[in-house]
């Protein structure tokens, strides 16, 4: 009796405490954000402490300004979309169907080792796979191209992707493919008609994934991407010169807060799937 | 598995092996075959076969050694980091009065933000806004309480520190989230039972919660130590490699030697170096870990 008393006593006192910790991690996780966004709206010749951001003193959109103007932040913008968007189609249409065709091998030492490789390719270190590309395309003439580094993210995703899917694939109850065949339907149509749409929730999740790894991804777009091709990641990088930036502290701010600041709202919109997607594979049901 | 007789998942499967083969097997292979060469960025056209040279003089090279060295502390430092700040997170998301609360959505949505923040924005947003040694925001919170920070990324001592740091504020995440949703899974009846014998808490933790999902806090810790060990673009972003080399860690040091250096054969032997490392270690993990814990 005591010792259940005892319990509930400290639950109920505790949870207060465990609520304030669960408050400062995000804390954490946001207030890095929170005090460039602060610093984007400033003048960076006033910049002299973390509560002077916060003030109205210096308050500007001149540098958001400058990131449109002199950063090219449009046109890069436009590299970024049709890269992420591009990469998440090819990603989707060649991840699919393998990840389902793996579920429906008969013979597990075939399963087994298809399984193995895709586990085995997603930890490859990316500059394994960048050089040798920069050193193709730029023989081929794909250096500086869109499609250069569309395949490259290809490459990127591909391991992860195959393995997202092949969860939410093992998931689909068999009898239910059965009893499509038994009603006439096609190994097509089964896949298809029945189970895509019973994976729909897994396949947005690997949609948003892609989309969100292809926009972030900088290594492979600073190999392949040559100027015309570039997408917002390394237009950054380029336009505020390199590892020289001390003098220009709002406008770094104000262009890292147009790169980041969409996609974590995206994020924050779509975190279910987000949640669902990064959990699948990692975790038996 | 089904008596279906005239499907081949063969030719589901195939498009993807080919794609696979093309963009994920040819480079390796190639990188692998230009490391066995000396070649120049700007003399593409003249490759001359100099065997294991490159790695001879890989093994040689004090910058070698020297990024091999931040590049265990780095990615040691990062998964030790992440794991255990996302078990924590996840045990408190875990406990009776919060989990599948409201509460825990809310929390969960913004525990993301560090994962999906791009790398190369958040490597600038910490050398100039956290860790800038007279305005950032770590030195702001120590001089709350009386500390002096100390120079952070311009010091040789503390650099690798706040690279650490960074990028497992940018891994925790995942481990956040998978723990989580591993730690639903230990039946009730065995937390209740425990809590009757006395073991609630902190115990029931140790002794009951963690033991049940280490196959899940191994996996998580492969998946961090391989993305901390290839990293590039947080580093790259935040330090550049310095002061003196400090944080230039091997994914760097492909980047000074292939583009900066043009030294296109000792680049890859570095690069392909990386990947039979990477390989050893996913071989050591899969011997500890049975394959078929994990997912399908």
């Amino acid at each position: 009796m005591a010792a259940i008393r005892a319990t509930s006593v400290t639950e109920r006192g505790g949870l207060a405490v465990r609520y304030l910790f669960l408050f400062g991690w995000l804390l954490i996780c946001v207030a890095p954000v929170v005090v460039m966004v602060m610093g984007s709206l400033k003048d960076s010749s006033l910049f002299q402490s973390i509560p002077q951001l916060f003030s109205w003193d210096g308050f500007t959109w001149a540098n958001y300004e400058r990131s449109f103007r002199q950063g090219n932040y449009a046109h890069f913008l436009r590299n970024s979309m049709i890269i992420s968007f591009s990469a998440l189609f090819v990603v989707l249409v060649v991840c699919t169907p393998m990840a389902y065709g793996i579920t429906k091998l008969v013979s597990p030492r075939a399963r087994n080792a298809i399984v193995f490789s895709v586990l085995a390719t997603r930890f490859l270190p990316y500059v394994v796979l960048a050089l040798p590309m920069y050193l193709f395309f730029a023989r081929v003439g794909l250096t500086g191209t869109l499609v250069g580094v569309v395949l490259a993210h290809l490459a990127m995703q591909m391991p992860f992707i195959v393995w997202l899917m092949l969860g939410f694939f093992a998931g689909i109850p068999p009898e239910v493919e059965e009893a499509a065949v038994i009603d006439g339907a096609s190994p097509f149509g089964v896949f298809w008609r029945i189970c895509l749409p019973m994976v729909l929730p897994g396949l947005n999740a690997a949609a948003i994934l892609a989309f969100i790894i292809s926009y972030n991804e900088f290594l492979f777009a600073f190999f392949l991407a040559g100027y015309e091709a570039q997408p917002l990641t390394v237009g950054i990088t380029r336009f505020v010169g390199g590892t020289d930036v001390g003098a220009q502290y709002g406008v770094v701010a104000a262009y890292g807060t147009l790169i980041i600041l969409p996609i974590i709202v995206f994020a924050l919109i779509v975190n279910r799937y987000i949640v669902s997607g990064l959990t699948q594979g990692a975790v038996k049901g | 598995m089904s008596s279906r007789r005239h499907f081949n998942p063969w030719a589901f499967i195939l498009p993807g092996i080919i794609a696979g083969g093309v963009v994920l097997g040819f480079p390796v292979a190639q990188a692998f075959w230009t490391s066995l060469h000396r070649l120049r960025m700007y003399r593409l056209h003249d490759q001359v076969f100099v065997g294991l040279d490159n790695y001879v003089r890989l093994l040689q090279d004090p910058l070698f050694h020297l990024s091999v060295r931040s590049t265990i502390v780095f990615s040691i430092g990062c998964t030790v980091l992440s794991v255990i700040a996302g078990l924590a997170v996840a045990s408190v998301m875990s406990t009776r009065g919060i989990r599948g609360t409201s509460a825990a959505r809310f929390f969960m949505a913004f525990y993301l933000v560090p994962f999906v923040a791009t790398q190369v924005v958040v490597g600038m947003m910490g050398r100039l806004y956290v860790w800038e040694p007279e305005y950032g925001l770590v030195n702001f919170i120590l001089g709350l309480f009386g500390a002096d920070g100390p120079m952070w990324l311009i010091s040789r001592d503390t650099a690798m520190w706040a690279t650490v740091v960074t990028n497992a504020w940018r891994l925790t995440p995942l481990a956040v989230l998978i723990f989580y949703a591993a730690l639903a899974t230990v039946p009730e009846e065995l937390l209740e039972s425990a809590e009757v014998d006395g073991a609630g808490g902190w115990r029931a933790l140790a002794m009951i919660k963690l033991p049940l999902i280490r196959y899940h806090i191994g996996f998580v810790a492969l998946i961090q130590l391989t993305s901390a060990f290839r990293e590039f673009d947080t580093v790259f972003a935040l330090t550049g490699g310095g002061p003196a080399r400090v944080t230039n860690v091997l994914s760097l040091l492909v980047y000074n030697e292939g583009i900066s250096n043009s030294d296109m054969g000792m680049a890859n032997a570095i690069s392909f170096t990386m990947l039979i490392i990477v390989a050893i270690l996913s071989l050591v993990y899969m011997r500890f870990a049975r394959l078929g814990e994990m997912g399908n």
